[in-house]
Parts: C-alpha cells; sequence; structure tokens
C-alpha cells in the first residue's frame, strides 16, 4: 500500500517536472551548461534509497529532459508565482550579518519578490525548539553539529541531494563535510569550522614550553597564584581525557546507543588523574559564562575553550593573548595527548518548508566562499570552506591556529543521547574529588551502563 | 458512591422510561431530535435541535470517523518524502501524524460523549412536554425559555462560557496527556516523522521498576521524597514568618506600620523570574556573595568546619546538593514571606480583640497569648489555605527551575542516567524530560501520579469545606 | 527608658529584615545602571555608572532587544486576558457562592481537582490544539492561554462571595429582580476587592509567565515576543555576558508600574485574599 502511493507520487512528480522543464525551454530560457549542473541531479536520483528500483527508472529520462531544458535554478524561477515567505534562524551574534547577507540573496534574484523574516535563534539550542515542533520551525537555521543526528531522527533536516550554486561536499573542509553527513548523506550546509576547543592561556604566564603539558600548566599557575578553567562538569570537554588516553566512546550503527570503552583498563588511571588535577584547585571546574567573568576579572589565566571565548580573552589578556592545541596530562605514568571534539556549525533546510527549493538555494548563499569570509572578517569564526580558509588572515589568526594544530587529536562527534547526562555527572563527582570515597572502577562502570544503555 | 451510582442508574432509567412512555413524537425525537418540540408547537426550538443534530452529524463523518478509524493504531503511514533535484520540489505522502490522530480523537470522543448527554437529556425534555401538555400545564413559548436562562438556569448561562474554556485548556489536554502515558510517545517516535502506539502499562511498570540502566524507579523515589519534604518546609517556613512578620509590623509599638510593609512589598513586585535569576547570579560560584564570604574568611571558616569540601575555593550555594537545597529553602522564604504576611495581615485584623484584652488581664505574657489565642485563631481560619499552598508547593515551578537550571549537576549517577537531580521536583523532572529530553511518556506517568498526590490532599480537605454547612454560615 | 530601649530593638530588626529583603533589589537597581555589561563579581556596586543600559533598551531596538514591542505586546495581552479572566471567574463564583442547583458540590470537588493538573504537562498538548486553531505566535493565542482556563481559580473569589448577606439578594428578589440583574447590581459592587484582587494577579501573569510564552511564540523573530521572554533570553549561554546589566534595567522598568499598582491596591488586596481565604 505503502509503496503504491510513493509509486503514484513519485510518477505525479516526475511528470510535473517534465511539464514544467519543456515549458521552460518553449520560452527559451538561457540554457547554461547542463551538464554541469545537472551532474549532481543524476547522482542523486538513483541515491534515493526509498525509491524502488523500478520507480527510480523514470527519474534518469526526466534529467536528460532537463540537460535539454535549462538548470533547475531556472525552472524554479519561472515556477515562482507570488512572494517567496521564509523564516531563517541566526544566532544572536549573528543576525546584523545575517540581514545583511538576506538583502545580497534578494538583490540576486531580483526577478523574486522575497518575504523573509529573520529570527534570533542560538546554535546550540536551535534543536530544543525545532524538535517541539518540526513544522514551526524555521525555513532555514544555523545549528551545531553535534544537534544533526537528533535532528535528522526527528526529520527536521532535509537532505542536500544536489547543489546548484556550488559544490557543497568539494568545496568546504572534509571533516566538515563529514560532520555534515549522516549515514553517508549529506544532510547540512558547514558554515564554519571552529566549533571545537582548544586552550587560551595568558602568555605573560605560560611560556609555549609550559603550555604542553597540564601538570606543567597548573604548577606555575599555582605559582601565579591563578587559575586554570574547564568545564569539566561536561561531557563535551571530559570526552578529552578519556578519548586522548585511546578509551573510545562511538556511537553504534543504530545512530541511537553508544559503545563507551571508559571503564576499560586504565580508565580509572584517567579518573584519578582528574581528581588529582583539580585536588590542588588550580584546574577548577566552571562553565563558560563564568569563565568568561573570571577571565575579565583576571582571576583566570588559561582556559579550555572555544572560540566563542576569544573576545573576551583578547581584551582581557590584550598583547599577552594565545592560543594553543591541548596540553597532555599524565594518567598511570603515562603522558597523553588530550583529544577533543571538533565542531562545526551548519546550515540546514526543514524539509517541511513550503519553499523547499528557495530555502536550499538560501542556505547555500549563507554557507558560499563569501558568505563565510565575511562571517570571517566580522565575527573572526573560522571558514569551512577551503578556499576561504586557505586565506592569510584567517591562517594567522591565533584561535584558529589552535584549532588547527589539535585537528589532528579531534575527533567528529558522534554520539547518543544517553551521552550527556551520565558523563556529566561523572565530570561533576571527580572535580569535587570523589567526596563518597566510591571505588573509581565503580564509578566508571556505572557511568558507562548510563551512557550505553538501550533506547527503546 | 453508592448515592452517585444510584443517580447514573436513575439518569438511565428515566431516559428508558422517557422513550417508552413517550408517545409517537417523543419516539420521532429519537431520530429527529426536534420532532417533540414541532408536535408541540415550541417551532424554535425544533429547529435548534435539528440543527444541532445535522452539525453533530457532520462531525462525525467530515471529522470524527476518519480520525477514530485509526485511533486503534495511532496511523500506520509514515511519513515519506521525495524529492525532486531537477525542479527542487519534493512530494510528501499522505501520512498519519500519531499525536494528531490521538488529539483529534480525544476531541472526536468528547464530542459523542457530551452529545450523547444531549440526547438523552432532549429525549427526557420531550417526554416532560409531553407530561405538561396532558396534564394541560403551561408551555413556555421561545422567549418564555429564553427568560429561565437569566433565572432558574443562570447557573447554565454563566457557566457556559467558562466551561469552554476549561474544556480547552484543561480537560482536554489532560485526556490527551493520560493517553499519552500509555503510548510509547518519545524522541524515538516523535511525529512528524515517526509513529507511536499503544503500548499499555509499560510506562507504569518501568516508574517503579530499578536496574542500572532504567532508573526511573530509583529516581521517582528520590524525587518523590524530596518534592513532599519541600513541599512541607516551604509552606511552613512561609506561613509561619509570614504571620510573625505580620504580628510584628501591625504591633502597635511599630512606628510607620505601613511603610514597613511596602518595603516588604516592593520584594514581590519585581516578577519572580526576574529576581530568582538574579539571585541565582548571586550566589553563583564565582558570584558576588562568594567573593564577599571569600574576602572575610567565611569561606575558610565553612572549609575548616567541614561544611564546605575542601577542594573548592568558593561555597557552593546552588551547585552542592546539601547546600542547595538548604538555599531553595531560604531563597523560597525570601519569596514566599511577604505575600504570607499581606494574608495573615488581614486575618490579624479580624482577630477578636475582646479575647486578648481578657487573656491580657488574667496576666498572660504576649507570647502565651500568642500560642494560645493567636495561633490556634489564625489556624483555624487559614487551615484550608495551607493546603492549597501545600499543593501549591508540590508544583512549584519557578523556584526550582529558575534556580537550578543549568546550574545544578548532579553527582548521583542513577538519578543522571534517568536525567534527574536531586533537587528536582516531580514537575521539574517531568518538564524538563518534556523539554530536552522529548521522553513525553514517562513525563505523562509521572504528571498522572502528581495529579494523584494533589488531587488526593485537596479532596480530603476540600470535601470537609465543600459538605459541610459552613458554606451557609456567614450569609 | 526601657521601653525605648525595646522600640529601638524592634525597629532595628525591622530594619535588617527590610535591609534584607532589599538587598537583591537595590542589586537590580544599582547593575541596571552599570557600564559594565556583564556580571559584575567583585564588586556591590558599579565602577562606571551610566543609563546606556536603558537607552539600549528604549532607544536602540534591534533584533534581540525590542523592548518597547515587548512591552506593548505584554501590556495589550495583560490587559486582555485580566478582563476576560476576572470575567470568567465572577461568573463561575457567583454561580458557585449564590445558585442552588444540582450537581453544583461535585462540579466544584471536580474544578479543584482539576486545577491541580501540573500546567507544564498539559502545556504541549495545548500547543497543538491552538496550532490546529491556528493561534500559535499570535497574542490572541496568548490571551487565551492566560485566560481560557481561569473559571477553575474560583475558590478565593467564591469564599469572598459567601462572606456577602443573602438578605440582600433575598430583598432584590422580592422586589422582582431577576438572577442575572441580583449578579449585576447587587453583588458585584460588593466584590470589589475581590475584584481588584483577582484583576491584579491577572494582570501579572503575563509579565511573569516564560515556559508557556516561549512555547507558543516559537518563531524566532523579537518583535512578537512578552517581556518575560525577552529578559529570560538576555541570560542565556551566549548572551548572558552582554547583556546581564540591560537585563537588570528591563527588570526595574516592569517592576516600578507594579510595585505601584501594589501599592496603591494594597488595602484592597488584603481585604480580597483574606475574605476569601478565611472560608478557603
Amino acid at each position: 500500500m505503502k509503496k503504491k502511493v510513493l509509486a503514484t507520487l513519485l510518477a505525479t512528480a516526475m511528470v510535473a517536472g517534465c511539464l514544467a522543464g519543456c515549458g521552460n525551454s518553449n520560452d527559451g530560457a538561457a540554457s547554461t551548461p547542463a551538464t554541469e549542473d545537472a551532474a549532481p541531479a543524476e547522482d542523486a536520483a538513483p541515491a534515493e534509497d526509498a525509491a524502488p528500483a523500478e520507480d527510480a527508472a523514470p527519474a534518469e529520462d526526466t534529467s536528460s529532459a532537463a540537460d535539454a531544458s535549462g538548470s533547475p535554478i531556472d525552472t524554479l524561477i519561472a515556477n515562482t508565482t507570488g512572494t517567496v515567505t521564509m523564516t531563517v534562524w541566526a544566532s544572536e551574534e549573528d543576525q546584523d550579518l545575517t540581514s545583511k547577507m538576506l538583502d545580497d540573496f534578494k538583490a540576486a534574484y531580483p526577478d523574486i519578490t522575497f518575504d523573509i523574516t529573520l529570527g534570533a535563534e542560538s546554535e546550540s539550542t536551535a534543536k530544543d525548539t525545532i524538535l517541539t515542533d518540526v513544522e514551526a520551525a524555521a525555513d532555514v537555521f544555523a545549528f551545531a553539529d553535534d544537534q544533526i543526528n537528533e535532528l535528522v531522527q526527528a526529520g527536521a533536516l532535509q537532505e542536500v541531494a544536489a547543489h546548484y550554486t556550488y559544490d557543497v561536499a568539494a568545496e568546504n573542509a572534509s571533516g566538515a563535510v563529514e560532520a555534515a553527513t549522516v549515514d553517508g548523506k549529506l544532510y547540512a550546509y558547514p558554515m564554519t569550522a571552529d566549533n571545537g576547543y582548544f586552550m587560551f592561556y595568558d602568555s605573560s604566564v605560560f611560556t609555549e614550553d609550559d603550555v604542553k603539558s597540564l601538570e606543567k600548566m597548573v604548577e606555575v599557575a599555582d605559582a601565579a597564584g591563578k587559575k586554570i578553567a574547564m568545564d569539566i562538569s561536561n561531557g563535551w570537554y571530559i570526552y578529552s581525557f578519556f578519548q586522548g588516553a585511546g578509551l573510545e566512546l562511538t556511537l553504534n550503527d543504530d545512530g541511537m546507543t553508544n559503545t563507551c570503552a571508559w571503564n576499560a583498563a586504565g580508565g580509572t588511571d584517567v579518573a584519578q588523574a582528574i581528581i588529582d588535577l583539580t585536588a590542588s584547585n588550580v584546574l577548577v571546574d566552571m562553565g563558560d559564562e563564568d569563565m568568561a567573568t573570571q577571565i575579565a576579572e583576571g582571576n583566570v589565566v588559561a582556559c579550555v575553550n572555544g572560540t566563542w571565548r576569544a573576545e573576551t580573552a583578547q581584551e582581557a589578556w590584550g598583547d599577552n593573548y594565545a592560543a594553543c592545541k591541548l596540553p597532555t596530562f599524565n594518567a598511570g605514568g603515562k603522558d597523553y595527548q588530550m583529544s577533543s571534539y571538533s565542531g562545526y556549525k551548519l546550515v540546514g533546510v526543514n524539509p517541511h518548508s513550503a519553499n523547499l527549493g528557495w530555502a536550499m538555494l538560501l542556505a547555500e548563499f549563507l554557507t558560499n566562499e563569501d558568505s563565510q569570509t565575511a562571517r570571517f572578517e566580522a565575527r573572526g569564526l573560522g571558514p569551512a570552506n577551503n578556499a576561504a580558509a586557505s586565506s592569510d588572515a584567517v591562517q594567522s589568526n591565533p584561535a584558529i591556529a589552535a584549532l588547527a594544530a589539535q585537528a589532528a587529536y579531534a575527533t567528529p562527534q558522534r554520539v547518543g543521547g544517553n551521552f550527556w547526562s551520565p558523563a556529566e555527572t561523572l565530570g561533576q563527582i571527580l572535580a569535587s574529588g570523589n567526596p563518597d570515597g566510591t571505588d573509581l572502577q565503580t564509578l566508571l562502570d556505572t557511568t558507562v551502563e548510563g551512557i550505553t544503555a538501550p533506547v527503546e | 458512591m453508592k448515592k452517585a451510582l444510584n443517580a447514573i442508574g436513575n439518569y438511565f432509567k428515566n431516559f428508558g422510561i422517557a422513550f417508552v412512555k413517550g408517545d409517537i413524537w417523543v419516539k420521532l425525537s429519537a431520530v429527529l431530535m426536534g420532532a417533540g418540540y414541532f408536535a408541540r408547537k415550541q417551532v424554535i426550538n425544533g429547529i435548534i435541535m435539528c440543527l444541532v443534530e445535522v452539525l453533530f452529524a457532520v462531525l462525525c463523518v467530515g471529522y470524527a470517523a476518519p480520525n477514530l478509524a485509526k485511533f486503534g493504531t495511532l496511523g500506520t503511514v509514515q511519513f515519506e518524502q521525495v524529492f525532486d533535484p531537477l525542479t527542487m520540489t519534493s512530494t510528501v505522502n499522505d501520512y498519519d501524524n500519531s499525536f494528531l490522530i490521538l488529539l483529534n480523537s480525544i476531541i472526536s470522543l468528547f464530542i459523542i460523549f457530551v452529545f450523547i448527554v444531549f440526547y438523552i437529556s432532549n429525549m427526557k425534555a420531550v417526554y416532560r412536554l409531553q407530561q405538561q401538555k396532558e396534564n394541560g400545564e403551561h408551555i413556555n413559548n421561545f422567549r418564555e425559555d429564553m427568560r429561565t436562562m437569566f433565572n432558574e438556569k443562570f447557573h447554565i448561562t454563566l457557566l457556559t462560557l467558562p466551561a469552554i474554556g476549561i474544556i480547552i485548556m484543561n480537560i482536554l489536554p489532560i485526556l490527551v496527556l493520560i493517553a499519552v502515558a500509555f503510548t510509547n510517545y518519545d524522541q524515538q517516535h516523535m511525529p512528524p516523522n515517526a509513529l507511536f502506539t499503544w503500548v499499555g502499562w509499560s510506562n507504569f511498570k518501568s516508574l517503579f521498576t530499578s536496574s542500572v540502566t532504567v532508573t526511573f524507579g530509583y529516581s521517582f523515589r528520590k524525587v518523590l521524597i524530596w518534592t513532599l519534604e519541600w513541599a512541607v518546609l516551604a509552606t511552613f517556613t512561609t506561613y509561619i514568618g509570614g504571620i510573625l512578620m505580620a504580628k510584628f509590623i501591625n504591633d502597635k509599638k511599630t512606628k510607620l506600620p505601613k511603610l514597613w510593609r511596602t518595603l516588604f512589598i516592593i520584594a514581590i513586585a519585581v516578577p519572580q523570574f526576574v529576581t530568582l535569576l538574579l539571585v541565582r547570579n548571586f550566589f553563583a560560584d564565582s558570584g558576588i556573595v562568594n567573593t564577599f564570604c571569600n574576602s572575610i574568611g567565611l569561606t575558610d571558616f565553612l572549609k575548616n568546619v567541614g561544611l564546605v569540601p575542601s577542594n573548592l575555593s568558593y561555597i557552593p550555594f546552588l551547585t552542592n546538593p546539601g547546600w542547595a537545597k538548604v538555599m531553595i529553602i531560604i531563597i523560597n522564604i525570601w519569596i514566599g514571606i511577604p505575600y504570607q504576611m499581606l494574608v495573615a495581615t488581614g486575618v490579624l485584623m479580624n482577630i477578636p480583640e475582646d479575647q486578648i484584652e481578657s487573656a491580657r488581664i488574667d496576666g498572660a505574657n504576649p507570647l502565651q497569648i500568642f500560642v494560645k489565642i493567636t495561633m490556634p485563631y489564625v489556624l483555624f481560619v487559614t487551615g484550608p489555605s495551607l493546603i492549597t499552598d501545600f499543593v501549591k508547593n508540590i508544583n512549584n515551578f519557578n523556584v526550582i527551575y529558575l534556580l537550578t537550571q543549568d546550574v545544578f549537576v548532579t553527582s548521583d549517577q542513577l538519578l543522571a542516567n534517568s536525567n534527574a537531580k536531586e533537587v528536582d521536583l516531580l514537575v521539574t523532572w517531568l518538564f524538563r524530560l518534556t523539554n530536552e529530553y522529548y521522553n513525553y511518556k514517562m513525563a505523562s506517568v509521572i504528571g498522572i501520579i502528581v495529579f494523584i498526590i494533589c488531587a488526593a490532599f485537596t479532596l480530603v480537605t476540600f470535601t470537609r469545606t465543600i459538605k459541610g454547612d459552613k458554606e451557609e454560615e456567614f450569609q | 527608658m526601657k521601653k525605648t530601649i525595646k522600640s529601638i530593638i524592634r525597629h532595628l530588626v525591622l530594619l535588617f529584615l527590610s535591609v534584607i529583603w532589599l538587598i537583591p533589589i537595590l542589586w537590580l537597581f544599582v547593575t541596571s545602571f552599570s557600564g559594565y555589561k556583564g556580571i559584575n563579581t567583585s564588586h556591590f556596586f558599579p565602577e562606571t555608572w551610566t543609563l546606556d543600559n536603558y537607552a539600549q533598551l528604549f532607544l536602540r531596538s534591534d533584533s534581540i532587544v525590542q523592548y518597547n514591542r515587548w512591552f506593548l505586546n505584554t501590556l495589550v495581552i495583560a490587559i486582555f486576558s485580566c478582563l476576560i479572566s476576572t470575567i470568567l471567574v465572577l461568573m463561575v463564583s457567583y454561580t458557585m457562592s449564590k445558585l442552588r442547583f444540582a450537581g453544583r458540590k461535585g462540579l466544584m470537588s471536580f474544578g479543584i481537582i482539576l486545577n491541580m493538573f501540573p500546567g507544564v504537562l498539559s502545556m504541549i498538548a495545548i500547543y497543538f490544539i491552538l496550532k490546529t486553531l491556528g493561534l500559535t505566535n499570535s497574542h490572541v493565542g496568548m490571551i487565551i492561554v492566560y485566560s481560557a482556563g481561569a473559571g477553575l481559580g474560583y475558590l478565593i473569589c467564591k469564599g469572598f462571595m459567601d462572606t456577602i448577606s443573602v438578605s440582600l439578594s433575598e430583598a432584590a428578589r422580592l422586589e422582582g429582580a431577576s438572577e442575572a440583574k441580583i449578579f449585576w447590581s447587587v453583588i458585584i459592587p460588593l466584590s470589589k476587592p475581590i475584584i481588584v484582587y483577582t484583576v491584579i494577579n491577572a494582570f501579572l501573569a503575563p509579565w511573569g509567565d516564560f515556559v508557556f510564552a516561549k512555547l507558543m511564540l516559537n518563531s524566532g523573530v523579537a518583535t512578537d515576543w512578552t517581556v518575560a521572554i525577552g529578559l529570560f533570553n538576555m541570560l542565556g549561554k551566549s548572551m548572558i555576558n552582554k547583556y546581564f546589566s540591560v537585563f537588570c534595567a528591563g527588570g526595574v522598568i516592569i517592576a516600578i508600574p507594579i510595585s505601584i499598582l501594589f501599592v496603591i491596591m494594597q488595602k484592597c488586596y488584603v481585604e480580597g485574599i483574606t475574605g476569601g481565604s478565611v472560608k478557603g
């Protein structure tokens, strides 16, 4: 039954596509070099996994019809009647920049009347608003890559099955593309490549040698009577210790549950190392907002954080502002390089959008090379676009350089929802020195059981 | 209980009598609802009844039937979308949205239920008309009928509008959520992309079982205990504090009582979410109170006493379970006392002066007067509202949520595995389950339990006030 | 002499208590004039004083701060929802207090129990009901959210009406007044304190609610928001360090009218609440 409906729908869509295509060619629309534009479409058509083989066959006919008629954009323009109404969500800090980009986008398609509303929704919490009611969410929205699994699962992301103005997969850094891919399908447009974390420090306190090891840093900061801050009671950051020691955390194939080796041999050494490091109260467990205040107050002279804190650190430390990859830490007598999550900000298109085509074009526009460069110039955000990232200005930015140095030890964030609460609590217990004196192995076993708990 | 059953029994019996003993017109009314009225020349009533019937039929066919047909499965057709890269458009199949099916089915069932009640009363009304006619009594015309709506039936006129509001805002949502407790509606089964379906009692089972991975049972017990502790403490501290404060300010020896009262009222005039978020930052780990305590050496003192863990350089006001619980109650006192003071002020003004006077002549000291006369009076008068406050505190979302959200991290691993925290009340826990983890099924189960607890407390107190004749006392 | 000392101590205690109660409010007030936008953690009083936070609220509207709009939105929502809820509450309480009909006590218990259901849970269902009616992201929807269920909160008002003597309505009835007329011209004028109480409470709800408002007004467009969502948003992770003192300024601005309302209406408020809660 289901298949039948689908097949009928597909057939209708194809016929409609044909008619539209023909109509366009009759109008004599300028045919751009069709091969280039149609190529991704051809790739995409057989890839439709939902469509049974016999349904896919006529699709090829259509793409050849398009070869003759003109680019999909022209078709879209020709098929668009009336005002195109869309909503875009960008983070609070990105409002001015995005509204300028929206004007440019409108200017790029002068024949179309747009009514685009810009809303404020921070990238880190976009998921919370979107998942409550996917249909009411914006047509185009920015989000952090850690939310991609849940968004895809909830059907809140339109697959990037084809591209029209630039090659999304080829022009962006491979890590960013990987972060935007779920089950081999690209679901979002990379916007920045700087959402990971690394070490900020005040170079008047630490030398370049000091920042190579966390133990040395603690020693130096202690001597200076200052603090090093890290949000240890947060799964995202505490991951760096365990992953660094080679204890892996991976997402299972079902896309929901995790496999976690934190309680394997050596796990207790890592846990003990965190307890020891925080015991002297020099390395302190501190949330992001507090860190900003404490850096400004001059109490914190080094912190593990991301580019969004670069401005605060730069203001507080002036010329002494420096950034580097994460240091090593010592667990069980061995030095390990701290790992990290590489983070990206992505732009997604809502499949429930009434103007899907325009939403996709807009998403491409917001993430193309020019926009990424503009974003770097205005706000210092590291571009994911290869060309934009290779500019001298980007290369010489200390925070982005530090991220690049950390990249070798960073892994993309692929983790199921059950990870966060148990990991956060583990961090809280370790950072407060394991006050109940629970056996570390038991502690880790319980954490791992929570992290790997089945999802019904 | 027996009375209620009897009432229901009579209700249907009367319907049966009406149908059996009614004449042809009454019987015809069972099919065409207006028939009985036409026969007694109540044309407008007849037309209205027929219209209601037609409207109901239309609703049944157009709205209720298609939804109720899927009610058993909550939908079978999964959302599927096909994107055509050439036209840049997509086609979506005619998918089922389980939540909307559930919602619409419940609304449909509700409408059907209301109609049946309406239908039965209509039969009785028509039969009564027949009897009136047979007995030669006066039969109201339409205008007279309307006039009764402002006299004998004035309660119906007054209650209609509030009832509609309550049905939309309270009854239907509650019915929907009770239904959700028996489904598997969670993040893995979220419409529109996925379907959810009925799972029977299994959510209730998982609330009362505990294993290492499914810790809802453990968390539920812990959260419930703290919820009750909190409700008792929060209610009594603010209640007693409010009375003492009112007593203190209203004492004849206090100069300018109005000024003092106003000062305290200012503290509640600022919206709660502003003051609470402010206070949260006030007591933050690196907040201003900590800076102050540090500089006067209080932090070190508490460390030496052992009240603050030795590896901290601050007092964990809102981040350590023990400290946080105490702070939450203290902050709640701060918020609650001015309000209770206002209530108590009014009550104290009405206190019988002569009793106090005679006690004073007998040589009782102020404390004795307070304990023996003032308190019993106040308790007697405000007793019921104490229970209301208690129930309100069980559901006191604002204080706990605003003070601990994003700040407090649990250090109990079993709680963490079911997304609960030591400081959570049942309501904040269920809010987080829905808002951050989309675990609607468990949240509904918890909601039902909260509901039962609160309802039990309320019923015990209010059946006494309502059933007793106290109501007429003052009239 | 002993009396004077006692009196001084009494007033010192009061002074001490009011200082405790007012410190956070004072902090709110002084921080709203702070030149530093983030949270000041080392000084109670700001280091630099400025009116800029207020200027930002009122004069420099952008896509994040739209205070004028928020204030207007909330005011409109508050006025309408307080009108509607007051009317609904009066209707229900009068019926329950003064009219006698079959099933009255059952309805009363039912209403009280219904009111116990945690609102945060039914929120999601209400959202979808209003969405079906096309009322999400609209102020009409918000007014419905705040006022439609108001009838359930009849208890205190009914308690107050119970204290109004029956003889008055009996007299009117003897003169041939209809029930509707008695309600309108006998009971309502005598219920002034409880009406004030109901009006104030209903008026305040939209100013303090961020949970429902955030769910219903989910377009992300700042001009749609109420004051509560706007201010709550300012304390988000990425915002707090740039907006804390602006948040304080916003808090002060809503506190001023509400304080004045409270101080003026204090007497009525107290009478209303005690008249009602005496009976429960």
